[in-house]
């Protein structure tokens, strides 16, 4: 015997019983079990003491792990009341079968007397709880609390399977927008840069000034779109995993950046930078805008640059260190978002896409990235890349 | 004497198509410039069909990439597999920055591919120095006598 309905009305209908992911309405459904025993009338009194507090169960009889593994495979149960250890089997490798299985199933040890330090390790491995045999009237409490914790369980889960959902769907957005918008404002702009150029001063003062602000306006949306574009391009492809040199990727940012270097006077040295498995040319991207930056938002002295990197653990931390202007405080987070400014345009140019661009890159490889930072005092951007890196979609 | 050149405009933006002729028409060089709004018209120009009988042989084609009914690469590909046609320089002129279109098109046999620039000064610039190289520097093949 390997399934014994022992309770069930031969009426009970088995659709009904599938409805699993919420606690059961007591008035209109059965409980599902699944009971791990050997001995019948134990099975048969656990479930009277939950037909004496309302909850009317269907049951599964399972006593080997082969039968148990094929019977969650079949049904959908809402709770496993499992003896801790029938003639030949555990009934705490449940939890590790369900685990394997993919499935979220409680599991309540209802057993003979376990000692306290084996029930406690039972519950440490994953049980919902554990009822004496002897205690069995408070079995129908542990099982509503094991289903309302499952509910809550599911509930979270479908929460973030909704954010990651929308995000993308966001993402997807910001790509479809940017990428379309781009002809229609390419016409605004030529053709009021035309109009400025044909009726400069032909027509009045006013009309001079409405163009001007016509044209700039464009201009900017334009920059701002393409930033846009350039943000949401970021991984799309996916990473290009590869053995990374970040000496050569800091030179190849060093280079790209050349004629700010030079300009500002700036002294850059870096400590020798480990090989790393990453996306390169992505990596580029960040120590570029890191130490564009740093030059960007310089003090009064000559930018003086520092790249380190540093192994903690499973993790490689890099870290980029100016002598600018610093950032207050209350501001180390909100400079990672996407179009996020702490100055003006006329004295700092940018559309604040390049930090939101570094956190995007940085979070795909799987790492942190953070600033420390006091206001007049300098910054030090510092991220972090695993070892063994797991590229998140 | 010299004859203007002929330069067939294919794109489906008249906004382009008006903007790409103020500017050669600013230039020192008079150009002619013919403008079609698709693909499968573009070709019934090459072919001088129906209302295009007295079409001239254009010097330069000018062709947009993404185009109503024939798009700019079938077009390419007509004219590039047509003995006649294939000796006109053609240069590919659209906002795609895809670097699937720029190998698709010199794989077809484009003779340049230019992006459409975002802002006048740009733009001007652009239409300026092609019709400059294509049509002033560059040596053209004689053109088949119709």
């Amino acid at each position: 015997m390997d399934s014994a309905e022992l309770v069930t009305p031969a009426s009970a209908p088995r659709s009904v019983s599938r409805q699993l992911s919420e606690e059961p309405d007591e008035g209109t459904r059965k409980l599902r079990a699944l009971v791990v025993e050997d001995e019948p009338a134990d099975v048969e009194r656990a479930l009277r003491a939950l037909r004496a507090a309302g909850l009317g169960a269907v049951c599964d009889v399972a006593q080997t792990a082969e039968e148990f593994t094929r019977l969650v495979r079949q049904n959908a149960y809402d709770v496993i009341l499992a003896d801790y250890k029938v003639p030949n089997w555990y009934g705490m490798e449940t939890v590790e079968i369900l685990r394997r299985e993919g499935l979220d199933v409680p599991v309540i040890m209802v057993s003979g007397a376990l000692g306290e330090l084996t029930a406690v390790e039972c519950i440490k491995q994953g049980a919902a709880d554990y009822v004496p045999k002897h205690h069995l009237a408070r079995l129908p409490e542990s099982v509503r609390r094991a289903m309302r914790e499952k509910k809550l369980r599911n509930d979270h889960r479908q929460s973030l399977k909704e954010l990651a959902r929308s995000n993308r769907d966001l993402e997807q957005f910001a790509y479809v927008a940017s990428h379309d918008l781009q002809e229609p404002l390419r016409m605004v702009a030529t053709y009021t840069q035309l109009l400025a150029e044909r009726y400069q001063g032909k027509l009045d003062a006013d009309a001079d000034k409405y163009i001007h602000y016509a044209v700039d306006g464009a201009l900017r949306m334009q920059k701002l779109v393409q930033d846009l574009l350039a943000f949401s391009r970021v991984g799309r492809q996916g990473l290009t995993l590869e053995n990374a040199d970040i000496n050569v990727v800091l030179d190849r940012a060093l280079k790209n950046l050349e004629a700010a270097i030079q300009g500002s006077g700036a002294v850059v040295d870096h400590a020798q930078l480990p090989l790393v498995i990453a996306d390169g040319s992505l990596l580029v991207q960040v120590f570029q805008n890191l130490i564009g930056n740093a030059l960007k938002f310089r003090g009064s002295e000559p930018p003086l640059i520092r790249v380190n990197a540093d192994l903690k653990g499973k993790e490689w931390v890099f870290s980029v260190a100016d002598n600018g202007i610093g950032i207050a405080a209350e501001h180390a987070e909100s400079v990672f978002a996407i179009f996020r400014r702490l100055h003006t345009r006329a004295e700092y140019p940018g559309n604040g896409i390049g930090l939101s661009i570094c956190k995007k890159i940085i979070e795909q490889h799987g790492g942190r990235i953070w600033v420390e930072s006091e206001l007049g005092h300098g910054s030090i951007f510092q991220f972090t890349l695993p070892i063994k890196p797991t590229p998140k979609q | 004497m010299k004859t203007t050149p002929e330069i067939l405009m294919v794109d489906d933006n008249p906004a382009d198509i008006d903007l790409t002729s103020e500017v050669l028409a600013q230039s020192e060089q008079h150009f002619h410039v013919n403008a079609v709004n698709d693909g499968a018209e573009a070709i019934s120009f090459l072919r001088h069909q129906g209302k295009y009988t007295h079409a001239p042989v254009p010097d330069l084609v000018v062709l947009d990439l993404n185009l109503p009914r024939k798009d700019g690469c079938e077009v390419l590909q007509h004219i590039k597999a047509d003995r006649a046609l294939a000796k006109v320089p053609v240069v590919i002129f659209t906002t795609s920055q895809a670097s699937s279109d720029i190998a698709r098109s010199y794989r077809l046999g484009a003779n340049c591919y230019l992006r459409k620039p975002g802002n006048l000064p740009e733009f001007v610039a652009a239409v300026q120095s092609m019709a400059e190289f294509w049509l002033g520097y560059a040596s053209l093949p004689q053109k088949e006598r119709r």
